[in-house]
C-alpha cells in the first residue's frame, strides 16, 4: 500500500494509484467503507485492496456475498445515513446484476427526493487480455444514458488517483471505470494534492494539432497518442483530447478544437451502435457543423460481444494502425 | 388495562389512517386525483409496526402503509387535541411540527408545490428526512422489492455508527419473489443487521393469488433458510402485530440481527383504485376479508372491554373524518408546482 507521506510521487502504476487513493481517502474519512466480493482477506481479484483488512479492519472492509443488487442497494441505503460506501465490482460486467439499483434507485434519488447518494462503484473494465466475453466489456454507455449518475474513465495514474478521491467526496453516485489493461502497464507520476471534492466535466488536450481532433478515454487514449506519433512523422498533426470524465460531459473543449481542426474522430473501445461516440458526434454536429470539412468519424469496437481468442479480440479493438488508417481517410475525405 | 390503553392509542392512529384513505379514494372517484393506491385493510399491521419503533429509526414504506407514516410522523394530539391522554402508552410521538408535516403530506399526495417532492413524484414515492427530530423515512420506487436492500443499508449505517437504531421495511407478498428479497435478507442475516422486514401478505399481488406466487406454506418459513427468526402473525390484530414487532425490534437493537415478519391480511381494494383486479378475488374471500377488517376488530375489543363506548368510537371517527376534509381541502387550495422550474440532477 502507498503511504500519504509525500504529495508528489515517482512513477506510479495505475493500479497502485487506485489503491493509494482508496487508502488515503479511508485514512482521511472514517465513514468510508469498502464492500465487494473477495476484497477483504484476499485483497480483491486484482489485489487492489491487499493489506486493507489489516489496516482498516473488517468493519470497514466488507466481503459481500455474491449479490450485486443487494450490495449496491445496501450501499445506497447506508450512504443516505452518513456512510460513504465504495463498492468494488469484481468485473465491470457484473454490474448488470445490480442494474436496477444503479439506474432507478441511486441515479434518480436526488432528483426525486433531494437526498444525496454519495456512492462510488469501481468497475474494472475493458479487454485486451483474452479474458472472454464476460470479463472484457466496456459498458460505460449503459450508464451515460441515465441522468443522475457521474461517470469517470481515467487513462493515467494521476487521473486515477485524483478522480477516485474526488469521486468518494462527491455527494452523488459515481461510476468509476478503471481499465484492466492499464493496471500494470500505465505508469506515470501522481500528484496527491490538492484533493478536489467534486467530479466536474473536464477534457484534456494531450497533444496539440491542427489537422484532426480526436476524442477518446481510458486505454484508447494511449492508442490514439501512439497513432498521433506515427501520423506526425507523415506531417499530419492530430489534436488528441482525453475525457477523464464522461458524465457530466464538458464538450466545450471538443467544440473549440474542432472549430480549429475542422475534422473530428471519436475513438472508443465500447461497441459502436448507440455508443458515446454517437453522442459526441451529435454535439459536434449541433454546435460546429459549419466548421467541418469531413464527416465526423467513429472508430469503435464492432457490434459484437468480446471474443475469447486473443487474435479475435485484437482484431476488434481499435489498434494504433487502424486509428492511423481511419484518420488518414478522414483527411482525404 | 394497560393493554387496553395500548389498543386505544393504536386505534386512534388506525382510524386516522382509514379516514385518510377514504378521503383520497373519494377524491380519486371525483377525478380530483389521477391515481390512488389504498391502504384500507393494512392499518393494524402498519400502525402497530410503526408503534414498535421510535425517533432515530428508519422507516421504508410501500403504497399501502399510510398507517405507518401517520403513526411515525405525527402526534395525533397535536392534530386532534385531547383525542388521547397526554402520556403515550406505547411510544413517544415524533417531535417537531405535526400540523405542518400533515399538511405537506396531503400536498405530496395532491402533487402540490408544498409536497415533499414539489409535484415531481407520486404519492408515497418521496423521502422525508428531518434529522433534528430523528425522522428518516424513505419511500418506494415502483419496482417492488427494490427497497429491501436499501432498507437493510440504512440498518448497515446504524450498525457502523454504533448505538441501537433499527430499520423497518414493508413489502407485499409479491415482492418476496424478487431477487432483491433474497439478496438483502441474506446479507442482512450474514452481517446481523438491525433490520425487520414486514411482509404484508394480502394474498393478491395485483391480480395474482399466492398459489401462483409461491409454493411454500408460509413465507415466514423462508427465514429458516437465512438463519434468522421468521414469524407469521394475524395482520388484522394490532395487538398481536405489536407484540411480534416489539420482540423483533428488541432483537435488532440487541445486535442479534434481522427478523422476517409475515402479517396475514386481506385484500380490500384494487391494486390501484379504479382498476378491476378485485374481479379475480372470489366473492367469498372478499366477504371474509371484510369481516376481518382490522378497524372493526380493534373497535369491538375496545367496546367489549366495557371501558369504551360506541359513542366514543364514533366521536374519534367523526373527528378524524372532519380533519381529513379540512386538511385535504386546504392542501388542494395550495399552489401547484411551476411547470417551468428546473430541478437539479446532482447534489451540490
Amino acid at each position: 500500500m502507498q503511504t500519504d507521506a509525500s504529495t508528489e510521487s515517482d512513477d506510479t502504476l495505475y493500479i497502485d494509484a487506485i489503491s493509494s487513493a482508496l487508502a488515503d481517502e479511508m485514512r482521511a474519512d472514517p465513514t468510508v467503507v469498502l464492500m465487494g466480493q473477495d476484497i477483504a482477506g484476499h485483497g480483491g481479484a486484482f489485489k487492489i485492496t491487499r493489506g486493507f483488512l489489516e489496516e482498516f479492519g473488517d468493519q470497514r472492509v466488507r466481503n459481500t456475498p455474491i449479490a450485486e443488487s443487494g450490495t449496491i442497494g445496501i450501499a445506497i441505503g447506508s450512504s443516505m445515513l452518513g456512510i460513504k460506501p465504495v463498492i468494488e465490482m469484481q468485473f465491470a460486467d457484473f454490474i448488470s446484476c445490480g442494474f436496477n439499483q444503479v439506474v432507478n434507485v441511486a441515479a434518480k434519488m436526488y432528483w426525486r427526493t433531494k437526498q444525496s447518494v454519495p456512492l462510488v462503484i469501481r468497475l474494472p473494465a475493458g479487454g485486451g487480455m483474452g479474458a472472454g466475453t464476460f470479463h472484457s466489456q466496456n459498458i460505460e454507455n449503459w450508464f451515460l444514458h441515465t441522468p443522475g449518475l457521474k461517470v469517470v474513465s481515467p487513462a493515467y495514474s494521476n487521473d486515477a488517483y485524483r478522480l477516485l478521491r474526488a469521486a468518494i467526496r462527491d455527494p452523488n453516485p459515481v461510476l468509476y471505470f478503471e481499465h484492466k489493461f492499464l493496471y500494470r502497464r500505465e505508469r506515470s507520476p501522481i500528484q496527491k494534492q490538492p484533493v478536489r471534492d467534486r467530479i466536474l466535466g473536464e477534457s484534456t488536450i494531450l497533444r496539440s494539432g491542427t489537422d484532426i481532433t480526436t476524442v477518446s478515454w481510458g486505454w484508447m487514449t494511449h492508442r490514439t497518442l501512439e497513432a498521433a506519433e506515427v501520423l506526425a512523422q507523415e506531417g499530419i498533426e492530430v489534436e488528441v483530447i482525453d475525457l477523464p470524465v464522461l458524465s457530466p460531459l464538458d464538450h466545450r473543449g471538443i467544440i473549440a478544437s474542432v472549430e480549429k481542426t475542422q475534422r473530428a474522430a471519436i475513438i472508443h473501445e465500447a461497441t459502436c451502435t448507440g455508443g458515446f461516440g454517437a453522442e459526441i458526434a451529435a454535439r459536434i454536429c449541433d454546435e460546429a457543423i459549419w466548421s467541418l470539412d469531413a464527416p465526423v468519424r467513429r472508430i469503435a469496437y464492432p457490434d459484437s460481444p468480446p471474443p475469447f481468442h486473443k487474435g479475435l479480440e485484437a482484431s476488434r479493438i481499435p489498434s494504433p494502425e487502424r486509428i492511423c488508417s481511419e484518420l488518414r481517410q478522414l483527411l482525404d475525405a | 388495562m394497560d393493554q387496553l390503553k395500548s389498543l386505544r392509542e393504536m386505534h386512534a392512529y388506525m382510524r386516522l389512517a382509514r379516514e385518510w384513505d377514504l378521503r383520497f379514494e373519494k377524491m380519486f372517484r371525483t377525478g380530483a386525483l389521477s391515481k390512488w393506491y389504498s391502504s384500507v385493510g393494512n392499518e393494524a399491521t402498519t400502525v402497530a409496526s410503526a408503534s414498535a419503533i421510535e425517533a432515530g429509526d428508519s422507516l421504508l414504506t410501500l403504497h399501502r402503509d399510510s398507517g405507518a407514516i401517520l403513526r411515525h410522523y405525527l402526534d395525533i394530539n397535536e392534530l386532534l387535541p385531547g383525542i388521547l391522554p397526554q402520556d403515550p402508552v406505547i411510544r413517544e410521538p415524533m417531535g417537531g411540527d405535526s400540523q405542518q408535516r400533515f399538511l405537506r403530506l396531503a400536498c405530496q399526495m395532491l402533487g402540490r408545490e408544498n409536497g415533499f417532492s414539489s409535484g415531481h413524484e407520486r404519492s408515497y414515492h418521496y423521502n422525508l428526512f428531518e434529522e433534528q427530530w430523528g425522522l428518516f423515512h424513505i419511500g418506494m420506487i415502483s419496482h417492488l422489492g427494490s427497497m429491501i436492500p436499501v432498507a437493510a443499508g440504512t440498518a448497515f449505517a446504524f450498525q457502523q455508527q454504533g448505538g441501537d437504531r433499527v430499520a423497518i421495511n414493508f413489502i407485499g407478498e409479491g415482492a418476496t419473489s424478487t431477487g432483491d428479497f433474497h439478496e438483502a435478507l441474506n446479507i442482512a442475516a450474514v452481517w446481523k443487521l438491525p433490520f425487520i422486514l414486514v411482509i404484508e401478505n394480502n394474498r393478491w399481488a395485483f391480480s395474482t393469488p399466492t398459489s401462483q406466487q409461491y409454493a411454500c406454506d408460509h413465507l415466514s418459513d423462508r427465514a429458516l433458510g437465512y438463519g434468522i427468526p421468521g414469524v407469521q402473525v394475524d395482520g388484522n390484530d394490532a395487538e398481536a402485530v405489536l407484540a411480534v414487532m416489539q420482540t423483533a425490534v428488541a432483537r435488532a437493537r440487541s445486535g442479534a440481527g434481522p427478523t422476517l415478519v409475515e402479517a396475514m391480511l386481506g385484500r380490500h381494494r384494487g391494486h390501484s383504485e379504479g382498476d378491476d383486479s378485485l374481479q379475480q378475488v372470489p366473492e367469498a374471500d372478499l366477504i371474509q376479508y371484510g369481516e376481518e377488517d382490522p378497524l372493526d376488530l380493534a373497535e369491538k375489543r375496545l367496546i367489549d372491554s366495557g371501558v369504551f363506548s360506541r359513542a366514543w368510537i364514533d366521536e374519534v371517527k367523526e373527528r378524524c373524518a372532519s380533519l381529513m376534509i379540512k386538511t385535504v381541502d386546504q392542501a388542494a387550495s395550495m399552489p401547484e408546482p411551476d411547470v417551468h422550474q428546473a430541478r437539479s440532477l446532482y447534489a451540490d
